[in-house]
């Protein structure tokens, strides 16, 4: 039992990272239609800034979190401008998703290779933001950073949920994702929300990549495993809202953890996939498949 | 004159006079140049080639992107593989069994997944590329992992030239037969299918019937080269099947241009020994390629493919102003 919970922890923990990627990938999916493969990307970058502003701006954790969030939040935006704009002007009907998955692997070589020619292809990593470990519920003892990387985590979705339901730009993102002609009708800004949209999916991964640097160090190679898991966090729960993500990253995580204990390094894909095909077949709506959440099939 | 026609409609020999020209100076390269660095650039570059064609059938036809392309050139290139080195059997028997496994894999896959939204059906793909990359890896046993497996040869000499015919003549059989499927019935029901699968459904077409047949075809294709790529580089590792090798495969393909074919040969050709040409200028080079593969994607997402049609008709109606 007890290394049940124990595993039960860790992956919850392991989980908030997924959780933050799946959320920005789903967001961008959602709003613009926009499969993006370079998510993976953006969340090596933050790694880099989140690098740049501990080790060479000597910033403090917090604030290199921070730093890593808006300098991806910039990077993100200018994308979205030079690429997706001009691909929106001029993509046929219909072929929009796939033209756009395309132009996201192009920007993933480009964005992997400007880091490799600017970097090197190091590992680039801190030894920990926050030195030590906790011991949590009295079971088990965890780094510091793992910890905190979930606490920063949790706290960035509910300021994220805070700036959806609160802010009138939130909530143009909301109407915009579920009716773009009738937001723009209304007087919504498509050009800008488009921009937004991308950057601020940007910075949740970037928040998600500069917390963990001390245990994933940056390097060029670094966003295909987080980026593959976001994306099945993605097809198991569907991309409709918040809580759904939220679960689907912990069970990512915990299924994760589980299956790296009991088969060993290397095993977990297989696992994962497995329980993806298995879902298919037996609940292929999803696990919470039901209304306002955007499915996977086609009809 | 009409029954040579007629001959050349039935087998779906239909190159143009350009392509026979470039095919005949391919043929008569080694002749002249002999063996060496360059032909091995050629050929790893046709291999791309082949391979961009056989996923161009299903994403130039049907727009189902299938993500996981590399994975099932690994299938087929560790079937024969470990047929050939665990059974002892020759591999001109083990191509079967390359082409029946990655295609079979392709024809459950497609069963599973062809009904889902196309971004999660090339999702699926990928996650099956991961799985095999990953049993690669790690069923040590069977595959050797990382440290490679060592496979035979096809032919017992060290010159390249045997596998350049060899692979020249796949290239052009797989294009005869991708070719003359696109032009039967089938293939308009994959051309409906591909630019409005709504509209297909209205008029009748079993859309996910069409689909797993074109994509056991395609997948079974890249079977048909993993086999070749065995054999011929005779050490097989787990980045055969790396989504890198897969994002390689689909830039040539989508530069090559989409629905064309062909167009993955113009590419492949041109684009991979340039890469060599740059490799002075390292890093900068595939920043470069990323570049391009975004440029083609928002300005000329029609490929090279379009672009030779485009200054071929354009040449053509010059020949037609001349002759006024």
């Amino acid at each position: 039992m007890e290394v049940l919970i124990n595993l039960a922890i860790i992956g919850i923990l392991r989980g908030s990272t997924y959780i933050l990627m799946a959320l920005g990938l789903g967001m961008i999916f959602g709003v613009m239609n926009i499969p993006n493969f370079a998510h993976g990307e953006l969340y090596m970058l933050g790694a880099y800034f989140g690098y740049l502003g501990y080790v060479v701006l000597g910033l403090n954790p917090i604030f290199s979190i921070i730093f890593a969030f808006f300098a991806a939040f910039i990077v993100g935006g200018l994308l979205e401008i030079i690429f997706f704009r001009q691909l929106r002007k001029r993509s046929i009907a219909g072929k929009w998703i796939m033209n756009c998955f395309l132009l996201t692997l192009g920007i993933s070589i480009l964005i992997q290779h400007i880091v490799q020619y600017i970097f090197g292809y190091r590992y680039l990593g801190i030894s920990a933001f926050w030195p030590g470990r906790t011991l949590i519920l009295g079971i088990i003892r965890v780094s510091n950073d793992r910890l905190m990387g979930f606490i920063i985590a949790v706290v960035a979705v509910i300021l994220f949920q805070l700036f959806l339901k609160f802010t009138k730009t939130g909530r143009a993102i909301q109407a915009v994702s579920n009716d773009e002609v009738g937001a723009e009708i209304v007087g919504v800004n498509l050009k800008i929300i488009y921009t937004l949209t991308f950057a601020i999916g940007a910075g949740l991964a970037a928040i998600a990549g500069s917390s963990l640097l001390a245990i994933n160090a940056a390097h060029p190679l670094m966003g295909l495993s987080p980026l593959f898991k976001s994306w099945i966090v993605i097809i198991l729960v569907g991309m409709g809202s918040i809580g759904p993500i939220f679960f689907g990253g912990l069970i990512v995580g915990i299924l994760e953890t589980v299956s790296y204990s009991y088969f060993g390094a290397g095993w977990q894909n297989v696992i994962s996939l497995v329980v993806i095909i298995l879902l298919l077949i037996f609940k292929p709506e999803g696990i919470f498949g039901k209304k306002g959440v955007r499915g996977i099939w086609e009809q | 004159m009409n029954i040579s026609k007629n001959l050349i409609k039935k087998t779906g020999f239909n190159f143009s006079p350009l392509a026979l020209l470039v095919i005949v100076l391919f043929l008569l390269f080694p002749l002249i140049y002999g063996d060496g660095y360059i032909l091995r650039i050629i050929i790893t570059s046709l291999i791309i080639a082949v391979l961009g064609m056989g996923f161009d059938f299903s994403s130039g036809y049907i727009n189902i992107v299938n993500f996981g392309y590399a994975a099932f050139m690994g299938l087929g290139a560790y079937t024969s593989g470990i047929l050939t080195t665990r059974l002892g059997l020759s591999p001109w028997i083990t191509v079967f069994a390359a082409i029946l496994f990655s295609g079979g894999v392709g024809f459950f896959l497609g069963l599973l997944t062809l009904r889902l939204r196309g971004i999660f059906a090339a999702c699926m793909a990928w996650f099956l590329a991961l799985v095999v990359y990953s049993l690669a890896v790690n069923w040590v046993g069977l595959t050797r992992g990382s440290s490679g497996l060592i496979v035979p040869r096809l032919f017992g000499t060290p010159s390249n030239i045997p596998f350049y015919y060899l692979l020249i003549f796949i290239g052009i059989i797989s294009y005869i037969i991708l070719n003359k499927i696109i032009n039967s019935q089938i293939g308009d029901a994959f051309l409906a299918i591909g630019q409005d699968l709504e509209a297909a459904h209205a008029s009748g077409v079993d859309s996910t019937r069409f689909k797993i047949i074109n994509f056991t075809i395609s997948c079974a294709i890249a079977g048909l080269v993993g086999w070749f790529y065995a054999h011929y580089f005779r050490i097989l590792t787990p980045e055969v099947t790396h989504t890198r090798q897969t994002v390689e495969i689909l830039a040539v393909s989508y530069i090559g241009g989409r629905g064309s074919l062909w167009g993955s040969f113009v590419a492949a050709l041109i684009v991979l020994p340039l890469l060599e040409i740059l490799r002075p200028i390292q890093e900068l080079r595939f920043i470069l390629y990323g570049l391009l593969l975004a440029a083609v994607m928002i300005y000329y997402p029609g490929g090279m493919a379009y672009l030779i049609k485009d200054i071929a008709s354009r040449f053509r109606t010059v020949k037609t102003k001349l002759s006024f």
